[in-house]
């Protein structure tokens, strides 16, 4: 949380005042100070300096393709780290291709830095050649953004910057150097070892939450994003364990309880499962947390979880009652909040067995099938397969359409970093870049970018990068010549007038990823799903599967768009 | 027509300060009706009168969403404690 603090505070004087070096240099040892190790990004001219200072240095430099290859890469790379992802850009056009990703980056609360060099102060304010005023077109999807307007500042500002995307409820924080600021000389302080500002634990409110527990005959647990971020998975696992409380997740939360869990419902929402649905529909209490009442989440607010009561553990006060009315806030830190409510419920056993069992036989009634009839290629068979196969270091980067919504329902994740999403921002693109970001992250990990025709072309020139570095990044591409998830609503909302949603004059992807000397096969039929999926898992370096399936399969469930989610269509 | 309230806050002088408070109250759904500044050293003091679009705007949410911001802080609010980091 942020709460005073007009200029910088310092919990202690900077440890060491040195270094005389220019702007550029200073910036980059303040990055080598922060632990910083990879850097995605894209040169230009108002960024030289930097990139001539990053010669010779222990950063790794990642040349993208493209700038929003490098922030959505940065991304993925401090979600599967835990660490601050870092891009940089110059100023003008390599900004705002920037954008997309740190919007992204806001949306999920993931901690980034974003560093663009910009054109030097004197003509700042002319419209001069790459001019734009990032700081202020960036204002509404930044955690926070620092314009340094001299060089001895920079220092200070990294470690604010570090500081302020990694605390509290993370996000994406933005440096702009204009140039003659890279250039000029400075004596700079650095080591500022800046202060948490942390909500106290509220011990009346948490054993408020205990006594709305013990009264519940139909608690559930609503698990977002948050936990993930809080490092309180294990927290949250022991949470319900200890209760027995039934769980649901959100896109962003899943695998912080395992897919295969006891008690544990499955996704909620548009596209959930219609257990977790009914469990939300019929629960008298709601434990939320770390979650943010999402529309994707709830459908429609006034009718979400209609007889429920609500207690909402979130960092953020912000989101504790935004959308809909808390009987119990916990504010704070999630991990010591769920920690303590455990032992407090860990002092007798609920007695919750038919509810318990109520929604255990739903999940088994409602279980997916994948029975599928036909030769080609069931996707949500293919990704449940993937997932299965690729095992514990199993890694999803997806882009964002109909297989999203298949992989949320059908890979098995046994960790939440397991899976990686642009949850919030819904941003077609995403998959390719968040996978070489994660990837790099976690070289140990079996990452797979889960794609569609429409997404993956979106950043289909990262392709190079991951040739460029070797990075064994292996990609399902979902073709279904389409863009799938707006041809089914056209299909059941607009009639089936079908606009502009045909993409059957794609590439050969095959040839495509080929040409980038990327070894690439194509999956046509369901007899070869095993093989190639072993294939694609033994490759030593990237590798693409090609995979055809039918344009005219549609997620199931669905909660069409406005409606409670208590109206799920279900297809034929 | 939604009821109208004041919140005064302090604010830094650092780029772009003013336009993320101003951005951040009317893109969370609320008319700004007045605003009055004061300097007051290294940072200033301003009064913003504020009014919800329609019914559902908290002004209880929206303090909480400036409470978010850095080098904004309002007047009146709870402070959190400080720990080292």
């Amino acid at each position: 949380m942020s709460a005073a603090a007009p200029a910088l505070k310092t919990a202690s004087a900077p440890a060491t005042v040195n270094d005389t070096a220019t702007g550029a240099r200073l910036l980059v040892s303040s990055l080598e100070r922060m632990g910083v190790e990879v850097v995605f990004g894209y040169p230009g001219g108002a960024i030289m300096p930097i990139y001539d200072a990053l010669t010779g240095t222990g950063l790794k430099h990642i040349l993208v393709r493209h700038e929003q290859g490098a922030a959505f890469a940065a991304d993925a790379y401090a979600r599967a780290s835990g660490k601050v992802g870092v891009c940089m850009a110059t100023s003008g056009p390599g900004a705002t291709n920037l954008i997309t990703g740190i919007a992204n980056a806001m949306m999920d609360s993931v901690p980034m830095v974003c560093i663009t060099g910009n054109v030097p102060q004197g003509v700042m304010g002319t419209d001069a050649f790459q001019e734009i005023d990032i700081l202020g077109v960036t204002l509404p999807i930044v955690k926070h953004s620092i314009l340094v307007r001299d060089a001895s500042e920079i220092p200070a500002a990294v470690e604010q910057a570090f500081h302020i995307a990694a605390s509290g409820r993370p996000g994406p924080v933005l440096i702009d150097l204009p140039k003659d600021v890279q250039f000029a000389t400075a004596v700079a302080p650095f080591g500022f070892n800046l202060p948490n500002e942390t909500i106290p634990l509220n011990h009346d409110a948490i054993a408020e939450a205990e006594r709305f527990i013990r009264a519940a005959e139909r608690p559930l647990i609503y698990i977002g994003g948050g936990v993930k971020i809080a490092k309180a998975t294990e927290a949250v696992r022991a949470f319900a364990e200890a209760t027995g409380i039934p769980a649901v997740a959100t896109l962003n939360a899943l695998g912080t309880i395992a897919t295969d869990a006891p008690g544990y419902l499955g996704m909620l929402g548009m596209h959930g499962t219609r257990a977790a649905n009914e469990a939300v529909q019929s629960s008298d209490l709601l434990i939320v947390l770390g979650a943010r009442f999402d529309d994707r989440a709830t459908g429609k607010l006034a009718e979400f979880a209609p007889h429920a009561r609500v207690v909402h553990f979130d960092i953020d006060a912000s989101e504790i009652g935004k959308l809909r009315t808390t009987h119990v806030a916990v504010a704070g830190e999630l991990k010591p909040g769920v920690e303590a409510l455990t032992v407090r419920m860990a002092a007798a056993p609920l007695a919750i067995d038919p509810w318990v069992i109520r929604c255990a036989s739903a999940a088994e009634h409602h279980a997916a099938r994948y029975d599928a009839p036909g030769e080609g290629v069931y996707a949500p068979a293919l990704l449940k397969q993937l997932s299965e196969a690729a095992g514990d270091r199993f890694v999803a980067a997806c882009d964002v359409g109909q297989h999203q919504m298949w992989a949320a329902q059908h890979c098995r994740f046994s960790r939440p970093e397991a899976h990686i999403t642009s949850g919030g921002l819904g941003a077609m693109g995403f998959g390719l870049p968040a996978g070489l970001g994660a990837k790099l992250a976690d070289p140990s990990a079996t990452v797979v970018t889960i794609a569609g025709d429409g997404g993956f072309m979106m950043n289909i020139q990262e392709l190079a990068t991951l040739k460029r570095y070797g990075v064994a990044l292996k990609i399902v591409l979902l073709d279904n010549s389409s863009l799938g998830l707006v041809r089914q609503w056209q299909e059941l909302f607009f009639e089936e007038n079908y606009s502009e949603v045909d993409l059957s004059d794609n590439p050969d992807f095959v040839k495509v990823a080929e040409a980038f000397g990327i070894e690439a096969f194509r999956i046509d039929r369901r007899d070869q799903v095993e093989a190639g999926l072993a294939r694609l898992l033994a490759a030593d370096g990237p590798c693409l599967a090609h995979v055809v399936i039918n344009p005219k399969e549609n997620v199931w469930p669905l909660v069409p768009p406005g409606k409670s989610n208590a109206e799920m269509m279900e297809g034929a | 027509m939604t009821m109208s309230d004041t919140i005064h806050i302090q604010i830094d002088r650092a780029d772009g300060s003013l336009q993320r408070l101003i951005g951040l109250v009317e893109r969370r759904g609320f008319h700004i009706d007045g605003m009055s500044m004061a300097d007051e050293g290294p940072s200033r003091r301003i009064a913003l009168t504020v009014r919800g679009r329609d019914a559902a705007r908290s002004i209880d949410n929206l303090g909480c969403q400036i409470d978010r911001l850095f080098g904004v802080a309002r007047i009146g609010a709870p402070a959190y404690q400080s720990e080292a980091a």
